[in-house]
């Protein structure tokens, strides 16, 4: 009986005091309530102060009432920090997290990329609770973001076991395949005179197209440097999109080609030496050092990763870059790019129009790469088959198993997985040449 | 007047950087073959080998070491009986 009593008084103390405090102006008790849990000395308080005080902390009051004052999670410090809106701290957080839920389910149930959108969405769920600022400049998440997006580094990383799990083989026993990798970064360029058109800053527009590479690491590095205000929209945009390779695809793919195309069967690689694939990756960090050094930072990373892998004698390293190196990075990667989910930083029309020109640049990246492999085709003495220019977007190894998946059901057998992948790795190293000369564009 | 301006740069980006990407990738494409038909110039035939070398000497290893058994099972036997 006695538990009940304090029960239903500890109820009615809370209801009355948090309505005078409504009446009081929440402003002050807010900041009070702060400054009283780290400074000053405890003083004696009555059940209802407490009752009050936790009531003040919890997260329902948090959302829906909206004028606390909050202020905006910016990893970026407090320069950058704005007092959050109404919207933003209430509905916006609530839609922020069932946005959140449905990459979860794309994740789970859909099977998208979840290697990458589990974290990317489970740091958009913790960057989007009130009060805890975990993206803030000292949140879990801001240090995260601080410690290597910020600074470019993470997406090196990534890079670097990128270039330790890819094989230049299939590229090697058949070079010509490389310019399709070459084509599909039309997807990049004919975006940006797309979102320019739609009247976004040229700048910005660069590092919003950079998502037609269908790059995630190459998108963040770019965003980075030229539209870091976009960063979070574009590094979800490319992500998603690369999760939707195995959607957006095929209807582009057999919209452009006809049935005996499809059916087309290529002939067998011939084997590589081992020498080729040694010297490989320092030829294309030469080409690269020579014609752009802008881009080295992702090629380099990408080359010595190969380097280790083909080298065959550092086996331990490659192996820890292409597993354990690559998964804790990711880890980082996804929460660091989660707290860009923010609901102040996510829910503006930009996004919107980021989503949009990114999903056209990926397209057109896919037709570009088809539609010059059919050229190809004509010419070549070999038989191409056009399917495998799909796989010039650098989206490693999706897009040349979507390709593959395509090219055996038109006609059982055919396997077209080697084959896609020498186009696939191009496209790796045709989006970092491209970030390079968008970065030279506006040094 | 200013904004037709920023699309006919956008439109020169593309010149620039597809010709870029293309002028990259088409060097790259000359280069590695030329590589190959000098590696198989002054290499020749060293792709077989270098896998194969490896695994002919683990079979041969592998035979000896079944031969050695062998012959260590038999004589053991023989001293048995």
């Amino acid at each position: 009986m006695k538990l009940k009593q304090i029960f239903i008084a500890l109820l009615f103390a809370l209801v009355t005091l948090s309505s005078s405090a409504y009446a009081e102006g929440h402003d002050e008790t807010t900041v009070h309530q702060e400054e009283s849990t780290t400074k000053k000395a405890y003083q004696p308080k009555t059940l209802s102060e407490l009752a009050s005080s936790f009531w003040e902390t919890t997260g329902i009051k948090a959302i829906f009432d909206t004028n606390d004052g909050e202020m905006s999670a910016d990893p970026a410090g407090e320069a950058k920090e704005h007092k959050l809106g109404a919207f933003e701290s209430s509905f916006g957080r609530i839609i922020m997290i069932l946005i959140v839920f449905t990459l979860f389910y794309l994740a789970i149930a859909k099977g998208f990329e979840p290697l990458l959108l589990i974290p990317i969405a489970f740091g958009g769920l913790l960057a989007n609770i009130p009060l805890a600022h975990m993206a803030g400049p000292e949140g879990m998440l801001g240090v995260i973001y601080n410690m290597g997006i910020a600074n470019e580094f993470f997406p090196l990383l990534i890079f670097m076991g990128v270039g330790a799990m890819t094989d230049f083989g299939p590229l090697l026993a058949n070079p010509k395949t490389a310019l399709l990798g070459g084509a599909a970064q039309f997807g990049i360029f004919g975006s940006l005179v797309g979102a320019v058109a739609l009247g976004f800053d040229i700048q910005d527009a660069s590092a919003i197209s950079i998502i037609g590479g269908a790059d995630g690491p190459t998108s963040i590095f770019i965003a980075n440097r030229l539209a870091p205000d976009m960063l979070g929209a574009i590094a979800v945009a490319a992500y998603s999109y690369m999760a939707l390779v195995p959607v957006i695809q095929p209807p582009i793919m057999r919209a452009l080609t006809t049935k005996e195309e499809r059916q087309i069967k290529m002939g067998v690689q011939r084997p590589v030496h081992r020498l080729e694939k040694l010297i490989f990756p320092i030829i294309v960090l030469m080409l690269s050092i020579m014609v752009l050094p802008e881009s080295t930072p992702l090629i380099g990373a990408f080359a010595f990763g190969n380097f280790a892998k083909e080298s065959g004698v550092v086996d331990r390293l490659s192996d820890t870059m292409q597993n354990s190196l690559i998964n804790t990075v990711t880890i980082f990667l996804g929460l660091g790019v989660g707290s860009k989910l923010a609901a102040d930083k996510f829910l503006v029309l930009e996004s919107l129009g980021i989503m949009i020109i990114g999903l056209l640049a990926f397209s057109a990246g896919t037709a570009m790469g088809v539609l010059m492999a059919k050229l190809m085709n004509k010419f070549s003495k070999e038989p191409i088959n056009p399917l495998i220019g799909a796989a010039g977007v650098s989206a490693v190894p999706m897009s040349a198993r979507v390709v593959s998946k395509v090219g055996s059901e038109e006609k059982p057998g055919n396997i077209l997985l080697m084959h896609a992948m020498g186009p696939n790795v191009a496209g790796v190293i045709g989006s970092a040449v491209a970030a390079g000369v968008l970065l030279s564009i506006f040094k | 007047m200013a904004e037709v301006n920023y699309v006919v740069e956008a439109l020169k980006f593309m010149v620039l950087g597809m010709g870029v990407v293309f002028l990259f990738l088409f060097i790259l494409v000359k280069v590695v073959e030329l590589q190959a038909k000098l590696i198989a110039k002054y290499f020749p035939e060293n792709t077989p080998p270098t896998p194969a070398v490896p695994a002919v000497n683990v079979t041969e290893d592998e035979n000896r070491r079944v031969a050695a058994i062998i012959a260590a099972v038999t004589e053991f036997r023989n001293k048995k009986s």
